[in-house]
């Protein structure tokens, strides 16, 4: 954990020098102060960088990665303001917008389930991670998107929240899947009947498990 | 993203006998119910437990060599007992704290569960967002070269992005992962998406 902490405290330069090719370092740099200049999270902006570096990406695309990360997590932090103005944008919820972006989630329909938390929410300040992933999860099974914002809306009125709504996305894919031809729309109408009774993912088996490799170890 | 044929949906519901499918499905059966099985159970030992064999068995062959007489002299130490408060805690420190280390997931963590099936591979290792992309750090075993390559990690809650590398040189979006986002490099290429819950 301290190991983590000091990681995580070194400059984005430092954590950079020696992982990406040198020629890249000035133009990830610039984009990395852009970032801090117009407070964004740079974190998912280092991840991408070193995500490049490790896989061997030549220089010009792998900084139009990261500006491509950095243009979307503008967009994010503009979808943020605008679903949820009376509340400060953090830096986890821009980045989660950011990631639902990168998945392919439509920005109408990211804003529409930001701005639509149950009154009163459940919890003030819950991440909008799950609901975006559940929503990515429907839309990626092919189901519409609007009716997939509805059942999680649904959902959400029933009480489920943070990781259960990615059961809900489960179910509904496990409905679509069953054979006699169901359609996503009586798929998505057999979960709406069960909510709040979807079934919860099973987690691994704990026994054989390791702890995390340390970052940068 | 992998599609499961709803008629191996339904065998695997229990709704289907496996049997009535056809020939191609079967196999496709036959390896999900393999796969799930290998999420199920542990192995039979632990990756310490098998090097901690060997190193007996090492030394089990070799032959005893004769400690130098220094190492047999009595030797009396004269301790404080305000020290020997201050070496109890030492010891301690160093026999808890590893396990602190232990495979117990916290409040905000969870296990994530790798499975991956690589016949022929030397090696597969797990390469994400969760080890800044290191190379590495987590690598998956295959203790019966069946060809499918598993670990089980503890992870913070929230989403990762990962790849498996093969033979140190083939990356590969997990092919079990469901979920998936595009990598941004422009190359068309995809990382598996993986949410660990708390």
């Amino acid at each position: 954990m301290t190991l983590l902490l000091l990681l995580l405290l070194q400059s984005p330069h430092a954590r950079l020098e020696g992982r990406v090719p040198t020629a890249a370092l000035p133009g990830l740099d610039s984009l990395i102060e852009q970032a801090v200049a117009e407070s964004l999270p740079t974190e998912p902006l280092v991840q991408k960088a070193l995500e490049g570096g490790a896989k061997g990406i030549p220089v010009p695309r792998l900084v139009n990665g990261v500006r491509h990360g950095l243009v979307q997590l503008r967009d994010a932090r503009a979808i943020v303001s605008r679903a949820t103005p009376a509340r400060a944008s953090l830096d986890g919820d821009v980045a989660a917008v950011a990631a639902a972006l990168a998945r392919g989630l439509d920005p109408g329909l990211i804003e529409r389930l930001l701005s639509a938390a149950p009154p009163p929410e459940p919890s003030p300040g819950e991440p909008p991670g799950p609901v975006l992933h559940a929503a990515a999860d429907l839309v990626a099974h092919g189901f519409p998107a609007d009716s997939a914002a509805e059942l999680l809306r649904a959902a959400q009125r029933q009480g489920l929240h943070g990781t259960r709504l990615l059961d809900v996305a489960v179910a509904a894919s496990h409905e679509l899947q069953r054979e006699g031809g169901r359609t996503p729309v009586e798929a998505l109408a057999r979960v709406r009947a069960m909510l709040p009774n979807v079934p919860v993912a099973s987690p691994p088996h704990p026994r054989t498990v390791t702890r995390r490799p340390g970052r940068g170890s | 993203m992998t599609v499961i044929d709803p008629r191996v949906q339904e065998a695997l519901d229990g709704e289907r006998d496996p049997a009535t499918l056809p020939p191609e499905l079967r196999e496709d059966y036959a390896r999900l119910t393999g796969a799930a099985a290998l999420l199920g159970a542990a192995p039979a030992t632990s990756v310490a437990d098998r090097v901690m064999a060997q190193i007996r068995e090492i030394r089990r062959e070799a032959p005893a060599p004769r400690p130098p007489n220094w190492l047999l002299r009595p030797v009396t130490f004269r301790l404080r007992p305000v020290w020997t408060l201050a070496v109890a805690a030492a010891v301690a420190a160093v026999v808890f704290l590893p396990l602190r280390e232990s495979a117990t997931p916290g409040a905000e963590e969870g296990v994530a569960q790798f499975v991956g099936h690589f016949p022929g591979a030397r090696s597969v290792e797990v390469v994400g967002s969760f080890n800044d992309w290191q190379r590495g750090a987590l690598a998956l075993r295959d203790e019966d070269n069946d060809g499918i390559w598993h670990g089980a990690v503890v992870l913070p809650a929230g989403q990762h992005e990962y790849m498996f590398v093969v033979d140190g040189e083939r990356w590969v979006a997990d092919p079990l992962a469901g979920r998936y986002v595009d990598d941004g490099f422009g190359a068309g290429q995809q990382n598996a998406l993986l949410i660990v819950r708390p």
